[in-house]
């Protein structure tokens, strides 16, 4: 990484990015595999990843990945998750903040009020996934009401789950230059945290 | 093209497993040893190799006797079969022209959710080769215009194959003879929540078919009836506006922009 007199900020430590990126590839993994279980019209990309046995067992194992390395990833950041007021009337002015009008709301700090919300959705769903996914892992050791629950809770969250990360990956790359390289080197240029991250960027120029 | 059918007289059935011992004999299937519960059933359930089992429903009388309302439990071969419904590897569960509902164990993945979609609790996991068995009406069979070797094997003719249209006509007809008789609650069970079904049953009190073992009104269970419907069109509409909408705001409001000289000055505010 550059150093900060080179004119950049840091943004994510090596650590952070690793947690990201492991999340990540593992989330597109349980994604895919998963969307060819949840519909026959889908079952072409079983194919793709290495049949519908080798599917069947290794969509479990990736989702166990991913919720391990959420885990990893709520205990670094959860704290710095949390919603304050300013962020609810963020929040409440989300139509400007889209249409790149983000004149009085207020600024955020390393995370706005979306990332947090994305943090917290994901959050939610990686635990419903991964406990209605247990049960139908392992059907012949569950009940017959747990397991006619999952086959309905773990769709309908793996949509929220995968309807947010659709948003997350245009509003990481494209919606937002400068964005990706951040996940990726873990720096970005002072220009963009005094856009983007205002209150944070005083915070950290300030130390 | 006329659909198969099965038809179980339970009235005739006399619980000598003579079909259970054909099914395995056929299948040629090796025999678990289950434990003995105290009743005469030989096991206490289905398993993935053991496809035909004779229940001994044990129902107390008004009078404070016992009677056996003995039937025989297997595949049913619905209409509209909801282990087909669940079933997420095309073919591995397939509806044949003439009713036979059937799997090709090729092409399951052992997933296990057509045991969840089957409302008559039917189908078995192996656990060592972790693919889903269960009757397949002797489809190796009746291909080769042989009857079912259940019914081949029975001895009073409380098992019929034939037409499925063949086979409600006889139902009817027997159910009429034992309302003569003075079974006035004798009727036949082909339950409509899923379709109707390819495996019949005469039963001399139909008002309550639970006293058989039989679901008095199966249905696909409603939470994979919404995954399959409803849940796949939220999912369709979220996955593809998600990514339209992302696309067209950026052809609308494209990227957030900075300066890239900005921030120094911002910094010793």
């Amino acid at each position: 990484m550059p150093k900060s007199d080179d004119g950049v900020v840091a943004r994510f430590s090596l650590r952070e990015r690793t947690v990201h990126w492991l999340a990540a590839l593992s989330f597109v993994y349980a994604a895919l595999s998963g969307l060819s279980l949840w519909s026959p019209h889908l079952y072409w990309l079983a194919t793709v990843l290495g049949g519908g046995v080798t599917t069947r067992w290794g969509h479990p194992w990736g989702g166990t990945l991913f919720a391990l390395v959420l885990a990893v990833m709520f205990s670094s950041w959860a704290a710095q998750m949390r919603l304050t007021g300013e962020d609810r009337v963020w929040l409440r002015g989300m139509r400007q903040y889209a249409t790149h009008n983000t004149e009085g709301l207020p600024e955020p700090g390393r995370f706005n009020a979306g990332q947090k919300m994305l943090f917290w959705t994901q959050a939610a769903c990686v635990l419903l996934l991964f406990a209605s996914g247990l049960v139908l892992w392992l059907p012949e050791m569950m009940p017959r009401g747990l397991r006619l629950a999952a086959i309905l809770i773990h769709p309908l969250t793996a949509i929220t789950s995968i309807g947010g990360i659709i948003v997350h990956i245009y509003m990481g790359t494209a919606a937002t230059p400068g964005s990706l390289r951040a996940m990726l080197r873990g720096w970005v240029r002072p220009g963009w945290a005094a856009a983007h991250h205002p209150k944070w960027y005083r915070e950290t120029s300030k130390r | 093209m006329h659909t198969v059918a099965k038809l179980i007289d339970t009235s005739t059935c006399i619980g000598c497993k003579a079909c259970e011992v054909a099914c395995q004999e056929w299948n040629d299937q090796k025999f678990t040893v289950g434990a003995f519960d105290g009743t005469y059933q030989t096991m206490e359930d289905l398993d993935h190799n053991f496809w035909n089992l004779i229940k001994f429903n044990e129902i107390e009388r008004p009078d404070g006797g016992m009677t056996w309302n003995m039937a025989k439990y297997q595949c049913m071969h619905c209409v509209e079969p909801g282990c087909l419904t669940a079933c997420p590897a095309p073919g591995a569960i397939y509806r044949q022209a003439d009713g036979i509902v059937d799997f090709d164990h090729d092409k399951c993945i052992g997933c296990g959710y057509c045991i969840t979609g089957c409302p008559f609790d039917v189908p078995r996991l192996n656990p060592v080769t972790q693919k889903v068995y269960k009757c397949t009406l002797c489809s190796d069979r009746t291909a080769a215009g042989l009857e079912p070797a259940c019914i081949k094997a029975c001895p009073t003719n409380c098992l019929t194959f034939g037409t499925r249209s063949d086979l409600i006509q006889i139902a009817n007809a027997r159910t009429a003879e034992l309302q003569d008789d003075g079974y006035t609650d004798a009727g036949v069970y082909n339950p409509q929540g899923v379709g109707g079904t390819h495996v019949l049953y005469v039963l001399r009190d139909a008002s309550d078919p639970e006293q058989y073992g039989l679901p008095k009104d199966p249905t696909i269970p409603w939470t994979v009836s919404l995954w399959k419907g409803p849940v796949k069109w939220l999912g369709s509409l979220v996955f593809a506006g998600g990514i339209l909408g992302a696309f067209f705001h950026y052809l609308r409001y494209g990227p957030k922009t900075y300066d890239e000289a900005a921030g120094d000055d911002h910094a010793e505010v």
